[in-house]
């Protein structure tokens, strides 16, 4: 019996489409576009009741040289605070931390014109070194996420951190 | 006979002391190095941070993670300072560590890092489709 042409065709598709079309799933998985795949494990160690660190986010410096690392904690009592590490800025007058909004337009420049919005923690305790600041109670630190070393006398923008979450 | 209670509940509260000081040894771990990641091509972020264990094993973790779910991708960290959304690390020739089959597209989760990788060196961590060449995502790594 003589196969006829369609039917060796269709056979041919068969061969060749069906390795194909797999070839391509195989390689492409096109179906991962909608299925996720979460996954949610521990630290592999304890975190135990240290302080926790909630924000991070390197200093850049602006008006004065500037760097180091700005990270709030939540300390085990509830209490938050800042802590700069491998921190150095240039010494100055009336050199204060403060958090800002990492969105305001002065924070980009070396001096603000006007007023900051911003939140006052204290006046800079060193121009280098580890140092802790702590927040007030009810601060909104999606809204003041950056923090600033901030000559009030001057208006100087030293440095910035844009504070992401850890 | 009591004497010989004594000595063995002596014995089991030395093996019991002994048994617990290595686990108390191991709490807390030190985070040595973090950064946030970057990728448009294929959206992904999240935070990466390395950490130091007690005994001195290093750990990468990811949290608030997310990418986009594809075949054969990896967990890796190249030595350069940071890496573009489109970068192609087989024709860039860029030096590898590879940490491991990513566990998933979204989540936190932890990746050992082999014994003697030089961080100093290896400053980036990538997300990356071994398939296709793709860097879905780079976090370089900035002291902590």
């Amino acid at each position: 019996m003589k196969t006829s042409w369609p039917v060796i065709r269709k056979w041919v598709f068969v061969g060749v489409g069906v390795p194909v079309l797999i070839g391509l799933w195989w390689a492409f998985r096109p179906e991962k576009l909608w299925i996720n795949q979460k996954v949610d494990e521990p630290a592999p160690f304890a975190l135990s009741s240290d302080p926790q660190p909630l924000y991070t986010g390197r200093l850049e410096g602006k008006a004065h040289q500037t760097r180091g690392r700005a990270t709030i904690y939540k300390g085990p009592d509830g209490k938050q605070y800042l802590r700069l590490t491998d921190f150095t800025t240039s010494n100055g007058p009336d050199v204060h931390v403060l958090l800002a909004r990492s969105d305001d337009e002065s924070l980009n420049q070396e001096t603000v014109k006007g007023q900051l919005d911003s939140v006052e923690l204290g006046s800079l305790k060193g121009n280098q070194g580890d140092q802790n600041y702590g927040l007030p109670a009810f601060i909104d630190l999606q809204k003041y996420n950056a923090a600033v070393i901030y000559c009030e006398r001057f208006h100087a923008v030293f440095g910035v951190a844009r504070l992401e979450q850890f | 006979m009591v004497r010989k209670f004594k000595t063995g509940a002596a014995l089991v509260g030395l093996a019991l002391a002994l048994g617990f000081l290595p686990v108390q040894a191991q709490t807390g771990a030190t985070t040595l190095e973090t950064g946030t990641f970057h990728g448009q091509v294929h959206n992904t972020s999240g935070r990466a941070t390395i950490y130091r264990e007690a005994e001195g094993k290093l750990v990468l973790r990811l949290t608030h993670f997310k990418t986009s779910n594809g075949p054969d991708v990896h967990v890796i960290l190249i030595a350069d300072k940071d890496a573009d959304d489109n970068a192609n690390f087989l024709k860039s020739g860029t030096e590898r560590v590879e940490l491991g089959t990513l566990k998933g597209n979204e989540g936190d989760q932890n990746y050992d890092i082999p014994a003697g990788t030089d961080l100093g060196r290896f400053q980036t961590v990538s997300i990356y489709c071994e398939r296709f060449n793709a860097n879905f995502g780079a976090a370089p790594l900035k002291k902590f």
